[in-house]
C-alpha cells in the first residue's frame, strides 16, 4: 500500500504540475501563435478573473457561474486592452513584451490602489481520496480535466467555426487573407479575448487554490511565459501539449528527488536546453521538419 | 467589372516605385503587363489589391472609387488576386482554401462547383492538406479560390512561376475561358513569352515603374521587340 501511494503520488504530481502549465498557457500561447505577441499582462488578467470568481461566489453565484463570469470579464477586459494598445505591435516580439508588461504593472498596481492589499479567499471544493497514507485534493484532476476541456474547445473553434477558419487563414498569411475579404483586425481582436477569456477561466480555478491579492498574476506569468517559449507558436496545441508534458515531467522527477525550489529550477533549465535545441520551440521546429520531409 | 487607374504612384515607405501609372482593365478582356524583373509589377498588383497605399493618384472598380479602401473592403467588393508564390494556406484543406474564396465578391455561400469545373483535379484533393500538392495544382487552387467567390477582375501575378510547362498552357486555356464564359476583366502579370502570346488581347509594358509601351501580343514574335521588353 506504501509503495502504491507512493506510485499515484508521483502520477498525480505530474497530472497537477502539468494541468497547472496547461491552464496558465492556454491563452497565452494562443495569443502568441496568432499575434506574434508573448503577453506579459496574462497574469493579471488571470487576476482579474480571479477576483471576479471570488466576488460572484461570495454574492452567492455556483462555482460554474463564477467561472463563467471570470471568462466573461477577462475577456472583455483583454478586447479592452487589445483595442487601445496591443493592436499597434502586432509581430514586434520585444516591443510587444515591454509594452504588456507594463499594462501587466498598471493593472496589478491599480488592483492594489483600488482594493488594498487585502487578499481574499475561495473554498477548494470537492474533498480529497486517499491511497495507502496519501491523501489527493480532488479538485487538481478536475483542473486538469479542465485544461483538456479548454484546449478541446479551442480546436474545435479553430477546426469547426468560420471565425476558426479564419482565424486559421490569418495565422498563416495574414496579407492574403485580407486579400481575400478577411477582416485580420477583427480576428484579431476575438482572437485575443478568446485568449485572455481563458486566462480569465484558469484564474478563477486556481483561485480556488491560491489567496488572491493583486499580485496573484505573479504566481503564474512565469511559468506560462516559459511554457509558451518552450512550446512555440507554430502550432498552439500541440506546441502547449509537448512544452506541458516535458516541463512536467521535469519538474515532477526533481521535486521528488530533490526539494520543490529544484523542482522549480529545473523547469527553468530544461526550457534552456530545449530552447538551445530547438530556439523557436518546439511545434516549430516539428513544423519545419516536417515541411522539410514533404519538399523531398 | 472596369478597373480604371489614372496617375497612380506608390512604393515602399518613401522609396518611390509604380510612377504614374494610368490604365484600364475592361470586363472580358486579358490585358497582361510585362516588363523585366524589378521593374515594379507586383508593386502595381499590390497597389491595386490595397496591400500597399497609394501615394497619390486614383483607382476605382466599377463605380466604385477604391483608392482608399483596406484590401479585405476591395476584396469584398470583388478584386480577386492571385499572388506572384500562390498565397496557398497550405496548413488548410484544399476545400477549406475554395471555401475562403467567398469572400471575394462577397458570396453568400462559396461556389465549389465552378471553382471544380475549372480545375476538376482539386475535386480529388478536397480533404487534403493545400501545402502537400504541386506547385501546379497550387497555382489551379489559388485560381480556383478567386473563382469560389464572386470576382469581378482577377488579377494575376506570374502564374507560370516554377510550374511545368503543361500546366502553364493549360492555365492559359482557363484563363481564356474565364474571359470568354464568365467575361472577368482579367489582368495578368507574365514574363512568360509563350503565355502572355497565348492569352493577351494588349499588352503594357513597365519599366522603372511606368507604362512605356502598349503593344499586340504578336508584337513579340518578333525577337527583337521581346528581347527590349522582356530582356529574356
Ligand atoms: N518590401 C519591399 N520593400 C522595399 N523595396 C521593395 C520591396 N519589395 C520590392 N521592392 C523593390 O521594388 C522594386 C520593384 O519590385 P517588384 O516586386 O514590384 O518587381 P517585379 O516587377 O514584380 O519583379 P519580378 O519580375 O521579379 O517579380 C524592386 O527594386 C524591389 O527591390
Ligand atoms: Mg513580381
Amino acid at each position: 500500500m506504501e509503495t502504491a501511494g507512493q506510485i499515484v503520488s508521483w502520477i498525480y504530481q505530474y497530472f497537477d504540475n502539468f494541468g497547472f502549465l496547461l491552464l496558465a498557457g492556454v491563452g497565452l500561447i494562443l495569443i502568441y501563435s496568432m499575434m506574434g505577441v508573448i503577453n506579459m499582462a496574462h497574469g493579471e488578467l488571470m487576476m482579474i478573473g480571479a477576483y471576479v470568481a471570488v466576488s460572484a461566489f461570495h454574492a452567492g453565484a455556483p462555482v460554474l457561474v463564477a467561472i463563467v463570469l471570470a471568462g466573461l470579464g477577462a475577456g472583455l477586459a483583454g478586447v479592452i486592452i487589445e483595442q487601445l494598445v496591443i493592436r499597434h505591435f502586432y509581430n514586434q516580439l520585444l516591443s510587444s513584451l515591454v509594452v504588456t508588461w507594463g499594462i501587466s504593472l498598471i493593472i496589478s498596481q491599480g488592483t492594489l490602489l483600488l482594493l488594498g492589499p487585502s487578499v481574499m479567499n475561495m473554498p477548494t471544493p470537492l474533498g480529497s481520496f486517499s491511497v495507502g497514507p496519501f491523501a489527493f485534493g480532488v479538485y487538481r484532476l478536475v483542473m486538469f480535466a479542465a485544461a483538456l476541456v479548454l484546449i478541446g474547445g479551442v480546436w474545435a473553434i479553430f477546426r469547426w467555426t468560420r471565425l476558426g477558419e479564419r482565424a486559421q487563414a490569418t495565422m498563416e498569411n495574414p496579407a492574403m487573407a485580407r486579400a481575400l475579404g478577411i477582416d485580420t483586425r477583427r480576428v484579431y481582436m476575438l482572437t485575443f479575448g478568446l485568449g485572455a477569456a481563458l486566462g480569465g477561466i484558469a484564474g478563477a480555478m486556481f483561485a480556488m487554490t491560491a489567496t488572491i491579492s493583486p499580485f496573484f498574476g505573479q504566481n503564474y506569468t512565469p511559468m506560462a511565459f516559459i511554457t509558451v517559449v518552450v512550446g512555440g507558436g507554430a502550432s498552439p496545441i500541440l506546441g502547449l501539449a509537448y512544452a506541458g508534458l516535458y516541463l512536467a515531467g521535469v519538474q515532477t522527477i526533481t521535486s521528488n528527488v530533490f526539494n520543490e525550489y529544484v523542482g522549480y529550477v529545473s523547469v527553468m533549465a530544461a526550457a534552456f536546453l530545449a530552447l538551445l535545441v530547438m530556439p523557436s520551440g518546439i511545434s516549430d521546429f516539428l513544423e519545419r521538419r516536417r515541411t522539410r520531409a514533404t519538399q523531398r | 467589372m472596369e478597373l480604371k487607374i489614372a496617375s497612380l504612384t506608390s512604393g515602399y515607405g518613401r522609396v518611390q516605385i509604380v510612377n504614374n501609372v494610368s490604365l484600364a482593365v475592361r470586363p472580358a478582356e486579358i490585358t497582361a503587363v510585362i516588363g523585366r524583373n524589378g521593374v515594379g509589377k507586383t508593386t502595381l498588383i499590390k497597389t491595386i489589391i490595397g496591400a500597399l497605399p497609394a501615394a497619390s493618384g486614383s483607382i476605382s472598380f466599377g463605380a466604385a472609387d477604391v483608392t482608399r479602401l483596406g484590401p479585405a473592403e476591395r476584396a469584398r467588393l470583388g478584386i480577386g488576386y492571385v499572388p506572384q508564390g500562390r498565397g496557398i494556406f497550405t496548413r488548410m484543406t484544399v476545400a477549406a482554401n475554395l471555401a475562403l474564396g467567398a469572400g471575394v465578391g462577397r458570396a453568400a455561400s462559396p461556389d465549389l462547383e465552378r471553382a471544380l469545373a475549372f480545375f476538376p483535379i482539386l475535386g480529388k484533393r478536397l480533404s487534403q492538406l493545400a501545402g502537400s500538392m504541386s506547385g501546379g495544382e497550387q497555382q489551379q487552387l489559388a485560381i480556383g479560390r478567386i473563382l469560389a467567390g464572386r470576382p469581378g477582375i482577377m488579377l494575376l501575378d506570374e502564374p507560370s512561376e516554377g510550374i511545368q510547362p503543361s500546366i502553364v498552357q493549360e492555365i492559359g486555356l482557363i484563363v481564356r475561358r474565364l474571359r470568354d464564359e464568365v467575361g472577368l476583366a482579367i489582368m495578368i502579370v507574365e514574363q512568360n513569352l509563350a503565355l502572355i502570346q497565348a492569352v493577351a488581347d494588349t499588352c503594357l509594358v513597365m519599366d522603372k515603374g511606368a507604362i512605356i509601351a502598349r503593344i499586340a501580343p504578336g508584337e513579340l514574335s518578333d525577337p527583337d521587340v521581346a528581347q527590349r521588353y522582356l530582356a529574356i
